[in-house]
């Protein structure tokens, strides 16, 4: 029995499981269990009339587009929702979009002189650890969609107010790969492990995440590491090396683009007969590659914190839902990334609601901010935190296989699993560094 | 132990990138040493070739061919990256006689202002014809690989990258042919060594000029169109080929057809090496070559273009 064939829950059920209001129903991917589209955010509280002015700066051209784009039509998806039912307190939000380009802090700057009320982005780790002192300085809330790299609230800013960071960050989806790792492999079968990374600081926080936490679990040895730059067209060499090393696990943090390329030419050099591929993020070149090299990587990949198809859309739709609006209005196979737009606009709008509701007005800069740590919310995923002590968003992790899906005409995930956000993160004030020793 | 066969891929891919790094840089080189010309957005017309490429090559493996065409598949597929080359030789026609011939006479800043706007306009082309993302050749390099495989002491070594290095030396071989031995390569040779002489003796130097940076444009292309299958093309594309072809030149010597053939080799294998041995050294490998080079030989590896191509 489907949703929305069945009786169900009442309309009252449903707005309190989400948070009360019919943007948090909306964004959760509810809508339909509503029966009807009534606004009930903001009631009688005093907040202006025009629209909600919202900046994000992602990728929009170039190579990392792959990502970016699909961090645009999630925030752009959001919105429309936001907007659909009724707006934030009965506010609808206007979004700009700026190419991140390397203008982090500038885009920012131009956004706050604009006036905007809120800013989201960026997806560039490096960006993130540049931006997030200035947001600091200037005081407008900016919720980040990616930018994943652990350092930033660990030392970048480990006493943030305005700065939030809504998808998981990186020792969350090392851990969950190093973890799924060990479940397919057996850790007896793990002894040797090689790492093909971006050369940046994402790429090198991910292989040391991802190392630490397997070396945990297993007796692994490190054979090789390579850090091949962004953008590389050529990765011979260090697929070379990997098939010199016959290693058991090889562990790549490369992402759009560069997953395509990598995989090609390792397929190419018949790299998978030699040792199993695992990342985190190689399930964000689905628009890109072929059957071929899918079939023959049968690569373990992590899903940051959603995958379109897990739950059993079966059991739950909204999902699947996501997924199906993302192929018809933007015609892309939705990953993480899609999910990053989507789940920080969807944090911003229920918090400011929710300080709405408590405050009967329009909250500062200040109260937003304070509204949204320890802010729980639901998205097509489920539920998310952000954590009050340092602002970054706590959700479940995704990992699979990947395979090849005729019905999607694109890889899929098959074996997917999950883990709880205390299972891959450390707690707050423990850095992730520690809290891996400690295991 | 580094065993011998490990030597002998990365030196492979190191010839095979060369081959390309020579293809972008030769182009380079020859338009700055007979047109005087340092072309900034030699790069984008690198990339030019490959999206192209994506769309030519793409439509004629979509439409008739596929890799189980076997060896027909391998000749459509250079076919279709020659003629996607080709059509960069108009570009080049119209960029080298419409705008760059009025300020040959002006000083040599405007010309990087002029070259370095051409590389903002043909970047901002690709992006309202081909869209922000980037473009792959579906099925082409994996197609070809599976022609067959060639083993190097139980190694695989792709077909693709073999093709790359047959296909460069056969140009390599064809440009020197052209310059050492034909007629109209003599001609380009003389403009190049003095060309207020070759005017006088009747060369038509306007012609000539034309004709260089033409064949510049189309081995940018060509280079864009053999270098897309292993890879995607991209708006970034362009800025890597342009700096190594700086470097490549420069060690060559500026301007000299031969120093490109060596310097890109040299840059090619090296930087292979060095990534092998020392990871860390993949950036910094070709700008070190340089360095080291233009420390025992300023001037360049074979100088600048002049008596010998």
């Amino acid at each position: 029995m489907t949703p929305g064939e069945s009786p169900g829950p009442d309309r009252r059920t449903v707005m309190k499981a989400v948070g009360g209001s019919a943007i948090a129903a909306a964004l959760a991917g509810c809508t339909r269990l509503l029966g009807d589209d009534g606004d009930d955010g903001g009631g009688s509280a005093d907040v202006p009339d025009e629209p909600i002015q919202a900046g994000l700066q992602t990728f929009t051209e170039g190579a990392a587009s792959v990502l970016g784009l699909q961090t645009q039509y999630g925030a752009e998806l959001a919105i429309q929702r936001i907007n659909d039912a009724g707006g934030v307190a009965g506010r609808e939000i206007e979004l700009d979009v700026r190419h991140e380009a390397e203008a982090h802090v500038e885009n920012y700057q131009q956004f706050v002189d604009e006036g905007k009320d809120v800013t989201f982005g960026p997806t560039s780790s490096g960006g993130h650890e540049a931006l997030t002192q200035e947001v600091e300085e200037q005081g407008v809330v900016n919720v980040g969609t990616d930018g994943t790299v652990t350092t930033l609230y660990e030392e970048t800013n480990d006493d943030p107010l305005y700065s939030f960071r809504f998808q998981n960050y990186d020792v969350m989806e090392c851990v969950t790969v190093a973890r799924a790792v060990v479940e397919e492999l057996g850790a007896d079968n793990v002894d040797t492990v090689a790492g093909i990374n971006p050369n940046y600081s994402f790429g090198q926080d991910e292989m040391r995440f991802f190392v630490k936490a397997l070396k945990q679990m297993t007796d692994a040895e490190v054979v090789y590491e390579g850090y091949p730059d962004l953008l590389a067209e050529d990765m011979s060499t260090h697929i070379t090396e990997v098939n010199n090393e016959s290693p058991d696990v090889t562990f790549s943090s490369m992402w759009g683009g560069d997953v395509t390329t990598l995989l090609t030419q390792a397929q190419a050099n018949d790299m998978f007969d030699e040792t199993q591929i695992a990342g985190t993020v190689l399930y964000s070149a689905v628009d890109d590659l072929g059957r071929d090299v899918i079939e023959d990587a049968e690569a373990i990949s992590g899903s940051r914190n959603w995958y379109w198809g897990h739950p059993d859309p079966g059991r739950w739709s909204p999902g699947r839902d996501l997924f199906e609006v993302a192929r018809d209005q933007f015609d892309v196979v939705p990953t993480a990334h899609f999910h990053s737009g989507y789940g920080a606009v969807a944090a911003w709008a229920t918090a400011v609601e929710k300080a709405v509701d408590l405050i009967g007005g329009w909250p500062s800069q200040d109260q937003i901010a304070r509204a949204l740590e320890g802010h729980g919310f639901y998205t097509p995923s489920g539920y998310h935190v952000i954590r009050a002590d340092d602002h970054q968003g706590m959700s479940n992790s995704y990992y699979g296989r990947m395979t090849w899906d005729d019905d999607v005409g694109a890889a899929a995930l098959t074996d997917v699993g999950s883990f709880g956000p205390r299972e891959v993160a450390p707690p707050p004030g423990t850095s992730a560094s520690d809290w891996i020793d400690s295991w | 132990m580094v065993a011998l066969e490990n030597v002998a891929i990365h030196t492979l891919n190191g010839v095979q990138y060369g081959f390309v790094l020579f293809l972008i840089a030769s182009g380079l080189t020859i338009i700055l040493g007979i047109l005087d010309v340092l072309n900034l957005a030699h790069g984008e017309l690198f990339a030019l070739g490959a999206y192209v490429t994506s769309s030519l090559v793409g439509a004629l493996v979509g439409a008739a061919f596929t890799p189980d065409s076997g060896l027909g598949f391998l000749l459509v597929v250079l076919a279709g990256s020659a003629l996607a080359a080709a059509v960069l030789v108009p570009v080049g026609l119209f960029l080298e006689a419409v705008l760059l011939r009025p300020i040959y006479e002006r000083d040599e800043v405007y010309q990087l202002v002029l070259t370095f706007a051409l590389l903002l306009v043909i970047k901002d082309a690709i992006k309202y014809v081909w869209g922000p993302k980037p473009v792959r050749l579906e099925g082409v390099y994996s197609g070809i690989n599976a022609l067959a495989t060639v083993s190097i002491a139980g190694r695989t070594f792709p077909t693709y990258k073999l093709l790359i290095i047959v296909v460069g030396a056969a140009v390599t071989v064809g440009l020197f042919y052209f310059f050492e031995r034909t007629k109209t390569g003599r001609i380009v040779r003389a403009t190049a060594i003095d060309r207020e002489m070759a005017t006088a003796i009747g060369v038509d130097v306007d012609r000539t000029f034309t004709l260089v940076f033409a064949m510049g444009a189309f081995f940018a292309g060509f280079a864009g169109a053999m270098a897309l299958p292993p890879t995607q093309a991209h708006l970034e594309m362009g800025a890597d080929p342009l700096v190594l072809s700086f470097v490549v030149i420069v060690i060559g010597g500026l301007g000299s057809l031969r120093g490109a053939f060596v310097g890109a080799l040299l840059v090619g294998v090296l930087t292979r090496w060095a990534t092998w041995l020392y990871p860390a050294m993949e950036l910094a490998a070709p700008f070190a070559i340089m360095a080291v080079v233009l420390l025992v030989k300023p001037e360049g590896l074979f100088g600048s273009w002049g008596e010998r191509a």
